[in-house]
This record gives C-alpha cells, sequence and structure tokens, in this order.
C-alpha cells in the first residue's frame, strides 16, 4: 500500500510490510545506542509482539516505524516507503500508521467524536464524511452512546477504546500500539487486547505491539526479543 | 487584560477626539463669519469691549461684506434670582463660546446678536421662531440646552433675574454654540449694562476676498484697538490640539501592540508548553506543520479579538456615562467606524504577532519529544 505517499519501493517485498535493515538510532551525542544495528521483517497482516526490558529499545523502534523519529542510519522501509527518504512523514503518519499510546493521549477539551475525527483533519473527507466513519468506529469499540462526552468522564478502559477507534479512523495499513494496557488493570485490559486483535482480524491491518507482560506478548502471532538495541 | 486595557485606550480616545474634530468642523460651516473681531490686548476669547460703531465702520474696509456685534455674558443660574456674570467672551468668528461656564459647569453663555445677522453665528434653522430684534423677553436656545435644562419652545426661562419666553432651539453642530443662547443684542447690553458696546464683531467677507488679508486690513485701520482672528486659524489651532491627541493615540496603539504582544506571547507560549503531548499527539496522527501554526495562530488571534470586544464594550460604556455626567452631552462621542476597525486591526495584529512564536515553537516540536513531555 502507498496511498500517494513518494518513496522506493525497490526494497520492498510482496509480504513483508516493514523491512528493516541495520538501523541504528543513539542519543546523547551518540553515548546512549537505542537502537544498535537492528534488523527486521514483519508480514503484511501479522500480529507481531516487541518485548524486552525497559531501555532495550523496543519503543525507539516502535517510533522509527511510525516516522515519530528518524533513524541515524540503515534502512527502514514501511507499507512500501523508504522512510530515510521521504520528506513526507506526516503524510505517511497520517495514511499508513495508527498509533494506540500507553497513556490513551485523548484531548480533554474535544468530544469523544471530535478526537476521533482528528486524524481526518488532513484528508480531503468532508465533515459528514468524517463524523459518519467516526461514528462507524466509535460503533465498533462500543461507545457511540459516548460520542458527545469528553475523555474525562470515561474510564481508563473507554479512553483506550476511544484512542484504537482514532488509530484506526484513516485505515491505516499498520497500527502501533505502545503499551496498550500498560495504564489498565488486568480485567480492563485483556477487553482491550481482544479488541484490538479483533480489529486486526476484522480490518486485516497489521500490528505491533510493544510490551513487557510476557501474556500479553502470547497474544500476538510472533514475539520478538530486544535486547541493546538489537533484536535476539 | 493588557490588550482589552489598550483597545478600551484607543476606542475611548477616538470617541472622544472624533466627537471634538466633528464640532470643530462646524465652525467652518459655510455661512459662518470667517473673522472675528476683539478688543486689542483682551485676550483670544475678547474679554474686552468695542465700540458698536466699530460694526458699521468695518463695512468700510475693502472685502469686507457683512458684520455683526456680539455681546456676550454668562448666566450663572437658570431658575429664580440669577446673577449677572458678565465674561463678555468671545471666540473666532463670534459663532463660538468658549465660555467655562457652561451646562453643568454652573451656568451657560447668552449671546446679545442681531436675529438677522445669526447666520453669521452658524445658525442656520431653528426649530420654533427667531426672536425679534424689539423684543425685551424673548430667547432662543441651543438643543445641548434644552436638553441639559428640559426646556422646549413656548417654555419660560429667567435669563440675569428676567423671565425670557423661549421662541425656538437652534442646533449647529458645534458642542459649545450648542450649550448656550441667543437673544437681541440691545437686550442683553441693557440687563448687562453694556450700552453700545459689544465684545466681538464677527465679520463675514466677500466671496472673493483673503480672510487674512482682510484681517491684517481691519489691523492696520484700528491699531491698538482692533485684533483679528480668523475662524479657518482657530479651527486649525483646535485641529492641531486634537492631531496632537490623534497622534497619541497612534503611539497608544502602538505600545498596544508591544505590550499587548508581549502578553500574548506569554500566554501563548504557556499554552503550549501546557500541551505538548497533545501537538505531539496531532504530529503523531499526522497534522502538518502548517495546520499547527494555524491552530495556534488562530487561537492568538481568537484570544485578542475576545479581547477587543471586552476592551471596546468597556470603552463605549464609560466614555458615553463620563461625557454624559461630566459634560451633560456638550461633547457627543464619535462612533465613526474607523475607531472600531483600528481597535480591531490592532488587535488582530496583536494576535498575529504575538502568536507568531509560540506557533512556529509548536509546529517544530519533534513528536517524541513532544509524546514523552509530562
Amino acid at each position: 500500500m502507498n496511498n500517494g505517499v513518494e518513496g522506493d519501493k525497490n526494497m520492498d517485498t510482496e509480504e513483508n510490510i516493514i523491512e528493516i535493515r541495520n538501523l541504528k538510532k543513539s542519543y546523547d551525542d551518540g553515548k546512549i545506542k537505542a537502537l544498535n544495528g537492528l534488523d527486521l521483517e514483519v508480514k503484511k497482516g501479522e500480529f507481531l509482539s516487541i518485548m524486552g526490558p525497559s531501555g532495550s529499545g523496543k519503543s525507539t523502534l516502535l517510533n522509527m516505524i511510525g516516522a515519530l523519529d528518524v533513524a541515524d542510519e540503515g534502512k527502514i522501509k514501511v507499507a512500501g516507503i523508504d522512510l530515510t527518504k521521504t520528506s513526507k512523514l506526516n503524510e505517511f503518519r497520517s495514511k499508513e500508521i495508527g498509533f494506540v499510546f500507553q497513556m490513551h493521549n485523548l484531548i480533554p477539551n474535544l468530544t469523544v467524536l471530535e478526537n476521533v475525527e482528528i486524524p481526518m483533519y488532513e484528508s480531503d473527507l468532508s465533515t459528514d464524511q468524517m463524523k459518519e466513519r467516526a461514528l462507524k468506529l466509535l460503533k465498533s469499540v462500543n461507545l457511540e452512546d459516548k460520542r458527545d462526552q469528553i475523555p474525562t468522564k470515561l474510564s481508563g478502559g473507554e479512553r483506550q477504546r476511544v484512542a484504537i477507534a482514532r488509530a484506526l479512523v484513516n485505515h491505516p495499513s499498520i497500527i502501533l500500539a505502545d503499551e496498550p494496557t500498560g495504564a489498565l488493570d488486568s480485567k480492563t485490559g485483556d477487553v482491550i487486547l481482544k479488541l484490538l486483535r479483533d480489529l486486526h482480524e476484522k480490518e486485516n491491518v497489521t500490528l505491533v505491539m510493544v510490551t513487557h507482560e510476557p501474556y500479553v506478548g502470547k497474544m500476538a502471532d510472533r514475539i520478538v526479543n530486544v535486547l541493546d538495541g538489537k533484536i535476539q | 487584560m493588557g490588550i482589552a486595557i489598550g483597545i478600551m485606550v484607543i476606542v475611548a480616545l477616538g470617541m472622544v477626539t472624533g466627537g471634538l474634530k466633528a464640532s470643530t468642523t462646524s465652525t467652518l460651516k459655510a455661512g459662518a463669519a470667517e473673522i472675528s473681531v476683539v478688543q486689542t490686548g483682551s485676550g483670544n476669547y475678547g474679554s474686552g469691549r468695542i465700540d458698536e460703531s466699530r460694526v458699521t465702520d468695518l463695512l468700510n474696509i475693502s472685502g469686507v461684506k457683512e458684520t455683526a456685534g456680539t455681546l456676550r455674558a454668562t448666566n450663572t443660574s437658570t431658575s429664580g434670582s440669577s446673577t449677572a456674570d458678565v465674561s463678555g467672551s468671545s471666540t473666532g468668528t463670534g459663532t463660538t463660546d468658549t465660555s467655562s461656564g457652561q451646562g453643568s459647569f454652573g451656568g451657560f453663555s447668552v449671546t446679545g446678536m442681531d436675529p438677522d445677522k445669526l447666520s453669521l453665528a452658524g445658525i442656520e434653522d431653528v426649530d420654533g421662531a427667531l426672536y425679534s430684534n424689539e423684543s425685551t423677553n424673548e430667547v432662543i436656545i441651543g438643543k445641548t440646552t434644552s436638553t441639559n435644562l428640559d426646556k422646549n419652545v413656548g417654555d419660560t426661562i429667567n435669563l440675569f433675574g428676567k423671565d425670557f419666553t423661549i421662541t425656538g432651539i437652534y442646533e449647529t453642530g458645534n458642542f459649545m454654540t450648542d450649550a448656550g443662547a441667543f437673544m437681541s443684542l440691545s437686550t442683553l447690553q441693557n440687563l448687562t449694562n453694556n450700552d453700545n458696546q459689544v465684545s466681538s464683531i464677527a465679520v463675514k467677507i466677500d466671496e472673493n476676498a483673503n480672510a487674512t488679508e482682510v484681517s491684517e486690513a481691519i489691523e492696520t485701520a484700528y491699531p491698538n484697538e482692533l485684533s483679528t482672528t480668523t475662524a479657518a486659524s482657530m479651527a486649525s489651532r483646535m485641529n492641531t490640539a486634537l492631531n496632537t491627541i490623534d497622534t497619541a493615540n497612534w503611539a497608544i496603539s502602538l505600545l498596544a501592540i508591544i505590550i499587548g504582544g508581549v502578553g500574548v506571547v506569554n500566554t501563548m507560549v504557556m499554552s503550549v508548553f501546557e500541551r505538548t503531548r497533545e501537538i505531539g499527539v496531532l504530529k503523531a496522527v499526522g497534522w502538518k506543520e502548517k495546520r499547527i501554526l494555524g491552530m495556534i495562530l488562530g487561537e492568538s488571534v481568537v484570544l485578542t479579538l475576545i479581547a477587543a470586544v471586552v476592551g471596546t464594550v468597556v470603552a463605549v460604556i464609560g466614555v458615553v456615562a463620563l461625557l454624559s455626567v461630566y459634560f451633560s452631552g456638550t461633547i457627543e462621542p464619535s462612533f465613526a467606524l474607523d475607531i472600531f476597525i483600528r481597535a480591531f486591526v490592532v488587535a488582530f495584529v496583536v494576535g498575529i504577532i504575538g502568536g507568531l512564536y509560540p506557533a512556529y515553537r509548536a509546529a517544530r516540536l519533534s513528536p517524541t519529544e513532544a509524546l514523552r513531555y509530562e
């Protein structure tokens, strides 16, 4: 899937939606090596868990895949786009990536419906089309009746469901979930995980999830462990 | 708050100076006398006396078309027994009254003048009738006087201890003239013991004559006796003063932009700081830098426009209330559109200038750093 974002598609293979070669990223003038020559391939439609201890580089890897940060060295190609070459990272994020954060990161003074509509502001959709699509997603996460409430009135689980609806609203190729159940109790966390997995299967969207909890990781099709900035 | 105060000052000064300007302009209206003649050494406002014979003498000066003698006195009370306080003040063409005792200040100016010559005082139309030259108990009053004293045509008014019937109400547009009253010259001369004397002479010149040249000719013909002031120079002096206020208004506008701009920068930088994580989310979901820039700038402009609305409302209420309480309607506030346009343009500019840096800062935020921000 390209969706019009320019990039080099030569290194793409038919089945891999993410291809990473020798990816390096360091901070503090090279003192902290977050990623140290990491290689990774993820197939289209796959549910991948990235596990590892704190500081291993798993969140940095997720940020690289989501084009929130840029690599120092190496190749990273996502959804056919070479992220080391394209300058349209905003457009890439808008069309190809849906983020689910540990702390839902909803905008507190906007309603549930408006929060879900936010990613569509960069699209060509009309106001009515945006509303229709957002309501459809809210219905799929069973929050249609909460559309006019502000996030502070919702429970933690409900907020994370709104965040999932927001992540899916632009029909992205990949959902990137960073500890999506980290701030929830286990029962609510299970509900969220089930919802994520169901939507991943229903929408045939690739799901990459960072977690440090083994039982959460086991829900994925595949688990990769990151240690010292490399896949073990 | 700072912007609201700045806008309030801009609007308030604009409304007051606008009102004064409109009044000044009316002193130059067609038909009014172009030259005012007073006794030399009596000052601009003619506290001295001129022999009434000079009214006809001046007709012999080349370029003089028409003359009218005026006597001015201040009536300090309008009811019961009145005391006559003859100030004999006169300004410019004799059409303006600068007596300090007007309206709510404790008295108002009464001018004695031939009713056929009232056009030289800028009085063209009278609601009702003029007083007659022979009458000893008729008077016309200005619209402001009428409002202040709640007197209408047919009512009686006590002036200098004598009852007068109001035969008409005039309106010239000049706030000073409209706050006075006119009666027959001879009547006022008798009442104030100024027989055969006037305090000023209003001079209307020929169409092709030059007011300055005629003024010089009068002063040359009567050295050390008569001094002249042209209406144009009087209006020019008033306009110079008003333009100074206008310049101050612009300076205040500039200060409002600078001080308000700093305030907006501070407010918006704080807002961006507090919403760093939110901005990180917007970048994560694909918002372009220019959209974030526009959002912060928009918020900044909305903030300053709200301040402008508050400042304008306070200024309008304040100016109307102050002028009606302290000036009893003698100065009408101006509601000219350009005053309000200027205020809102200033607010808009402050919003843009003040919002630029915070907006740029927000737009350039790194999404990962913004999302990590606690």
